[in-house]
């Protein structure tokens, strides 16, 4: 059995992933309710930029991206950024055609 | 939760500390993660492509898709990540026995998804969503553009469960290890590295649940 004191010290350190639990979960539920409704054609373009808070969220606080050293911070978004060149340069492509 | 142990890591003969040893091992892990990024974006590229070069297609074939088996194992792997930070959190405390159970937990957690994940096949089989199978007539034969999608479909959730298979393969020989006395003292950071990975694997799906199942509907 825990005691008081280590109850409170367990939550003091599993508070940041509870509340990155939250607030993952909470926009799952948003966007499964509008891919399930779909209220608006462009739905797609809030539901993209809910993923991406998503992703920002498991990589700041889960992967703990924000407590790494500078050059692991910026390894590990320079990777993020190159992908969204990539797909940026390509769409680029498909949708001015 | 009297059994605390004491944590640390056994210094390898080529780094000149513990620190460094740590920001290698964390460095070379996200070495490989961005590459398996670029393996995943590849595909979440194609689906974009496709989208828009055949939207109709597209959409008749992500309707046919199992979008809450999708979305109710989001829930399950953002569940799994919770676990693994538990069992991050309680090894930093060196508190082993508790951060051996929530390995299992994560452990557990990542087979529901593969159970939840093999029942969608099961039904997508049963409902004749399946073009790469010659044998067996397809949903949507006349719409030869859907098949691309549905191909698609099968080659991104295939490889996140490939990868999830083996991140709980490795997860469950990482809890057999941690139970001994002393592994805490020695190989801590071996909990957060692998802590990344399933990390990830979670990102990962994420990503495919909102791009295949959500963004084309």
């Amino acid at each position: 059995m825990m005691t008081p004191a280590e109850k409170r010290e367990l939550w003091r350190h599993m508070r940041e992933p509870a509340i990155t639990f939250a607030v993952l979960l909470a926009f799952l539920a948003i966007n499964v309710t509008i891919g399930w409704l779909q209220p608006f054609p462009a739905v797609w373009a809030v539901e993209g930029a809910i993923m991406v808070l998503m992703i920002a969220t498991v990589l700041l606080f889960s992967m703990e991206v924000i407590e790494e050293p500078a050059l692991i911070k910026f390894f590990s978004i320079l990777g993020f950024v190159w992908v969204a060149i990539l797909f940026g340069m390509t769409m680029i492509d498909y949708v001015t055609r | 939760m009297s059994d605390r142990a004491a944590i640390g890591v056994e210094l390898a003969e080529q780094f000149t500390d513990v620190a460094q040893q740590r920001r290698a091992a964390t460095l070379g892990m996200w070495s490989w993660l961005l590459t398996e990024l670029l393996l995943f974006a590849a595909l979440f590229l194609i689906a974009l492509v496709l989208r828009i070069l055949h939207p109709d297609s597209v959409r008749e074939a992500a309707h046919h898709l199992k979008f809450w088996i999708g979305a109710t194992n989001t829930a399950v792997l953002i569940c799994s990540s919770l676990t693994m930070s538990g069992a991050i959190v309680t090894s930093r405390l060196g508190w082993q026995r508790a951060m051996v159970r929530c390995m299992l937990a994560t452990a557990a957690l990542g087979s529901l998804f593969l159970v939840f994940k093999g029942y969608e096949y099961y039904q997508d089989y049963i409902e004749h969503m399946t073009p790469f199978l010659a044998w067996r007539p397809y949903e949507l034969s006349g719409d030869r553009a859907s098949q691309l999608y549905v191909s698609l479909y099968y080659v991104a959730t295939a490889l996140h469960a490939f990868h999830l298979t083996t991140g709980v393969a490795i997860l469950l020989g990482l809890a057999w290890q941690a139970r001994a006395n002393g592994y805490l003292q020695r190989h801590q950071n071996r909990i957060e590295i692998y802590g990344l990975y399933w990390h990830f694997i979670d990102l990962m799906w994420i990503m495919v649940f909102t791009i295949i199942y959500v963004m084309n509907r």
